[in-house]
């Protein structure tokens, strides 16, 4: 007899279906009900004017936002030459190469900053004296590889004959980086923004351990939390998670438009 | 056979469902077995595993066999061990488990964990009391003629008043106590700046101070700061100043909070004790019990051996305590819980165990009695018999020993002592063991109680950037990045527009 499992599509989704429902949609309906409603579970929309009418809450958003966006600015101008140069050397140094920005990845990541700590007293003394340089050198040191990563990838799918063809129209390099490579590697910037961007917003371990007295919205869920508002917690999640959603909305678009446009040139 | 992929289907999302429910379905219950199951905070107990080297050689009239006092095993496994071997007619398995802060466990609770026996602080106490959350220990457990409830006939005196005082003594029995203050480096520290709670806004020492990352630990000293005046000429009640939560001081306390938090070099929540041995920081406010952990590893680092001390500011002191109390919930009416739970206070209550504890953790027990009094002078005592050229001091432990307890003799050179007599700085003893000069000026802090959410907020406010302090040019700067970014985005897009068009007229 012979045994023949053939699974639909739909069948093959029903694990991650199940996980789904179970450790993420729940939860987000859990949040929605937290989020409008009140101490004695009446609907109410206080909590969201409570975020807007709060300058404490604005100051934060508006810290973690200048905190995230520096660390993806950085992130980007250190992590695209690199990819660079990684993607166009020779076959063999590549993997070692890459391997090298990766490697930091497989160590404990308390660990890593705990040592980035140690490294930035020797560097700067007192260190509670630098607390945003720090969390921005904090965080860029635990996203890079994850803005690296996409960065190369999309630099290999990069069809050389394409630069090639553009240097024999006549192209200098400068245009042809310009009108060709960049344009081509757009996926990868996106996908690396996002990767950077909104995880930076919220991980504030990294600032607990390099001494930033200041919440970022992370911190800010977490002290709600613990203070047993759950109600004023879940609607900061959620406003986080639609800003979320929207940058996202923003960035998929941007690479769906992207995709046509290298139609186009192509 | 058509039907299997559907029923492995079936059988793989079961078994999702299954791993998902994994922890709702307890393990397989012997009927004779007993779980227990106990929460208290992280490294509070003897984990064992001691070095033959740290035996404590004083007598142990607990175990006749033993030369003294060692902890080999867990507490737990020995508390199991000694029930089992009872006469209690049936078994017990502690399921042991920990917490982080009151908070923490109170939250757990709340979701619906359930626990017979936890060992929340003092505050917390209050608010489960009051929430009627708690099991009365039975008065058996209180029975001073018997000699096995090692609980009722060795906790202190001065355990059972303070309790007393909030009408706690029937539901909690007391497990580690202690002061706050500040540890800080006499090398660098000037000792005039370490009399007051100021020093933790004090810019002579800016960025070298820490403070506790936790609402209560923050509060209280800004209120020491803030009432300072009138608690150093003990003018004003001291209970009532401390436990002020107004909206007036609660808005003063969030003013001084700004200045200690542009001040101190970080909120911690556990590395001030390792930045305090390793000497970035001079001066941290810490529990008493961690202040001994403290002084002891900085004395024994090999590179760089420091002397710290520990001062109780002149202003006050918050006197904690942690305590075993029984949850309605877990023990729901179960006798055989409640006298499980009850043995297992007991057994943590008997002096060597309390010693045990003392020993591995650091902080002080509730216990007292002839033995822990001998533990004291084994550790910090001066050796009599021996000749030397050391200016002594016997310092008086009858507050908390009870009257007729021997003074301790120790090195005067351990200790700061006052023209008046008063002790107010010192090392180790003095930290744990504090003097009655410093009982008096302490005061317990109660639980904030409808108050809660407008402290939380503030603490909330204070670490928060608030748009409206700040600069207005740096508040537009910010915006303007993000609306550069946004255009920026917008560029990009109309930039693909020129290209493509371009590529149309040229067609």
């Amino acid at each position: 007899m012979k045994l023949k499992l053939r699974f639909s599509r739909s069948q093959l989704c029903l694990p991650y279906a199940v996980f789904l429902i179970l450790f993420v949609i729940a939860p987000l309906l859990v949040i929605i009900y937290y989020a409008f409603t009140n101490g004695q579970g009446k609907f109410t929309f206080d909590n969201f004017t409570n975020f807007f009418a709060n300058s404490n809450t604005i100051g934060t958003l508006l810290y973690s936002l200048l905190l995230s966006l520096t660390t993806t600015v950085i992130c980007l101008i250190i992590a695209y030459p690199t990819a660079y140069i990684l993607a166009r050397s020779g076959f063999k140094k590549q993997y070692v190469l890459l391997m090298l920005f990766i490697l930091p990845m497989w160590i404990n990541f308390t660990l890593r900053i705990t040592a980035l700590k140690e490294v930035l007293t020797v560097l700067e003394g007192n260190i509670s004296l630098h607390p945003f340089l720090n969390s921005v050198i904090g965080m860029t040191y635990d996203f890079l590889p994850f803005m690296i990563l996409p960065l190369y990838t999309s630099f290999l799918k990069l069809d050389k004959n394409l630069l090639e063809a553009a240097s024999d129209l006549g192209a200098n390099k400068f245009i042809v980086f310009l009108r060709v490579t960049l344009p081509l590697s757009v996926p990868g910037i996106v996908s690396g923004i996002t990767m950077v961007l909104l995880p930076s917003m919220t991980n504030y371990v990294v600032l607990d351990m390099l001494y930033n007295s200041t919440y970022i919205m992370g911190s800010l869920i977490g002290s709600y939390f613990s203070a047993y508002d759950w109600h004023n917690g879940s609607m900061i999640s959620l406003v986080l998670l639609i800003i979320i959603f929207i940058v996202t909305l923003v960035t998929n678009r941007f690479s769906d438009k992207d995709s046509d446009s290298r139609r186009t040139v192509l | 056979m058509k039907k299997l992929p559907k029923l492995l289907c079936t059988a793989a999302a079961a078994g999702a469902l299954a791993f998902a429910a994994l922890p709702l379905s307890a393990c397989a219950k012997n009927s004779n077995e007993l779980v227990l199951r106990v929460s208290n905070w992280e490294e509070y107990i003897d984990l064992g595993d001691w070095d033959d080297d740290e035996l404590i050689g004083i007598d142990n009239p607990y175990d006749a066999e033993a030369d003294g006092i060692i902890g080999l095993n867990s507490m737990v496994d020995d508390f199991t061990e000694w029930f089992n071997g009872g006469d209690y007619g049936f078994k017990v398995k502690v399921e042991y488990s920990t917490f982080g802060t009151n908070e923490d466990l109170y939250n757990r609770l709340n979701l619906g964990d359930k626990y017979d026996l936890v060992c929340p602080s003092d505050y917390m106490i209050m608010q489960l009391m009051r929430e009627d959350k708690l099991q009365k220990f039975s008065s058996e457990f209180f029975d001073r003629n018997q000699p096995d409830n090692y609980y009722a006939n060795n906790v202190s005196e001065f355990i059972t008043e303070k309790f007393e005082e909030f009408g706690g003594n029937e539901y909690a029995a007391g497990y580690m106590w202690g002061t706050t203050g500040v540890v800080y480096n006499p090398e660098k520290v000037d000792v005039e700046d370490v009399k007051t709670w100021n020093i933790l806004r004090n810019e002579k020492y800016a960025r070298q101070v820490t403070i506790k990352d936790n609402v209560r630990d923050s509060y209280f000293p800004t209120l020491g700061i803030l009432n300072s005046e009138q608690l150093i000429s003990g003018e004003g009640n001291a209970d009532e100043l401390l436990n002020n939560t107004d909206d007036e001081t609660i808005e003063a306390a969030l003013q001084i909070l700004k200045e200690i938090k542009e001040n101190v070099y970080s909120f911690e929540t556990d590395s001030g004790k390792a930045d305090m041995i390793t000497g970035k920081v001079v001066a941290n406010y810490q529990w008493s019990g961690d202040a001994v952990f403290i002084m002891d590893e900085a004395e024994a680092d090999d590179n760089n051996p420091t002397e710290l001390w520990y001062s109780v500011p002149d202003e006050c002191t918050n006197l904690w305590f942690d305590g075993w109390v029984m949850l309605k919930d877990g023990i729901n009416g179960d006798e055989r819980k409640q006298i499980a739970a009850e043995a297992f206070v007991n057994f943590l209550s008997r002096p060597d165990n309390a010693i045990r504890n003392m020993y591995y953790i650091g902080y002080t027990s509730a216990i007292a009695g002839d033995t822990v009094h001998d533990y004291l002078d084994w550790n910090y005592g001066l050796d009599a018999s021996e000749e030397t050229e050391t200016e002594t001091y016997s310092y008086d432990v009858s507050n908390f020993f009870g009257e007729g307890a021997a003074p301790i003799i120790v090195d005067r050179a351990t200790l700061e002592i006052g023209d008046n007599g008063e002790i107010n700085r010192g090392r180790q003893l003095f930290t744990q063991y504090p003097p009655e000069n410093i009982t008096k000026r302490s005061v317990i802090m109660e639980d904030f109680g409808d108050r809660l959410s407008e402290i939380n907020q503030m603490w909330i406010n204070v670490r928060c950037l608030d748009v409206k302090d700040f600069n207005p040019a740096v508040v537009w700067s910010v915006v303007a990045i993000v609306l550069a970014g946004a255009v920026a985005i917008c560029l990009y897009k109309f930039r693909y527009q020129i290209f493509y068009r371009r590529k149309e007229n040229k067609d």
